[in-house]
């Protein structure tokens, strides 16, 4: 039995790595890097065997003539990100290798827990992914399973469904046959708005970011599901939906309050959340 | 209306340079056979962001793919995208 040792949930923002490597950033982003290098830490301190990465894609790998919900990919290598997001934001690529028993596994077990995952056996991994593993496995030294979830094509699953999802992986990654020790790691992000009119240099709600934050540190599912909806998230900025996937890691946690849970306010650019939930809170002593 | 095919125009000139170069080449070439309405293709042609906003293009595709074919002044669209998209609120985007 595999043994579900960290569930962590941070920003995949594209524009967070070249903030921090500016010359002088601001305070509340040298903040933000420091707790995303003691999430680093954390995570190295359960010492994972697998990563479970569950994140979005931006319309990179998955679009509308074929739009899976939530899909997990088992071909033997994740790489990525997509040229065009390079070349953009001048974000580092990641490559790994893909736990493709455990894949199987998890899509083998999934129906059981009540969820039909699609799946593919080829696929690059867009910001979402290799943004969170640059921070939380620089060394690219882990093998992954990278669990695709749509958070950008309406209609996107209610936030009651995503956190239906979380408790099943849970399920799921409990019932696995090996002995191996699961970290999960998910990205997302709080109120953002991209192509939009409320497009500016900082979050598009900060309100709305504090709200969640709040909750999900409270561990107040019900609430969460009660006003994270498609209208709540739209009205905070149009790509806020990436929220979602903190919500299926509320599930993944069995709806307890996590760890540890904060979020930074940068003026430059969207607010930058991080959250954990640790399987045993000894283990880093 | 034919919003996927809109953004499937504009998601297309993001991911490959080559085709995003044949697009701002020729962009009427590149429409051809498509099946675009002539407000659409109009709306490609002219990279009116502001109309295809309006007619529903996912405002995540319209972002890059405006940025990526502009002809014009950036620094003018980057002041003037906002203000010439928020008349219309937030138009429904699912296709």
């Amino acid at each position: 039995m595999a043994e579900l040792v960290e569930i962590m949930g941070i920003s995949h923002s594209p524009n967070f790595p070249g903030q921090i490597a500016q010359p002088d950033p601001e305070p509340a982003i040298v903040e933000a890097a420091r707790d995303y290098e003691l999430m680093r830490k954390r995570m190295a301190g359960f010492r994972p065997d697998v990563l479970v990465v569950i994140a979005s894609d931006h319309l990179n790998q998955f679009f509308m003539d074929n739009m899976p919900a939530f899909l997990i990919g088992k071909a033997p290598r994740a790489e990525g990100p997509f040229p065009h997001e390079m070349h953009t934001f001048g974000i580092a690529p990641y490559r790994a290798e893909v736990e493709v028993d455990v894949a199987k596994n998890m899509l083998q077990l999934a129906p059981k827990m009540g969820v039909d995952f699609s799946f593919s056996d080829e696929f690059r991994i867009d910001h979402a992914f290799t943004v969170p593993l640059n921070f939380i496995r620089p060394e690219m030294d882990l093998p992954i399973v990278p669990v695709f979830t749509n958070v950008m094509a309406p209609p996107v699953p209610p936030a009651q469904r995503f956190y239906e999802v979380g408790k099943a992986i849970r399920k799921i990654i409990d019932a696995l046959p090996s002995n191996k020790r699961v970290g999960v790691l998910s990205s997302g992000h709080l109120a953002i708005e991209i192509g939009g009119p409320k497009e500016g240099r900082s979050s598009s709600d900060p309100e709305f970011d504090r709200r969640m934050m709040n909750l999900v540190g409270r561990g107040d599912v019900e609430t969460v599901i009660e006003e994270a909806t498609w209208d709540r998230m739209m009205a905070s900025g149009n790509v806020t939906p990436g929220f979602l996937n903190f919500v299926l890691l509320m599930g993944l946690a069995d709806g307890k309050a996590p760890s540890v849970s904060g979020v930074r306010f940068p003026k430059s650019k969207g607010s930058v959340p991080y959250m954990a939930w640790d399987r045993d809170p000894g283990a880093l002593a | 209306m034919s919003k996927y095919q809109v953004d499937k125009v504009m998601r297309e000139a993001i991911l490959d340079a080559k085709v995003a170069s044949a697009f701002r080449a020729d962009t009427e070439k590149f429409l051809a056979g498509r099946d675009l309405t002539e407000e659409e293709k109009k709306a490609l042609i002219d990279v009116d962001y502001a109309t295809l906003y309006r007619l529903g293009a996912h405002p995540f595709l319209l972002n890059g793919f405006t940025r990526l074919v502009w002809k014009g002044d950036r620094a003018a669209l980057n002041a003037e995208y906002r203000t010439n998209i928020a008349p219309f609120g937030y138009p429904d985007f699912s296709t």
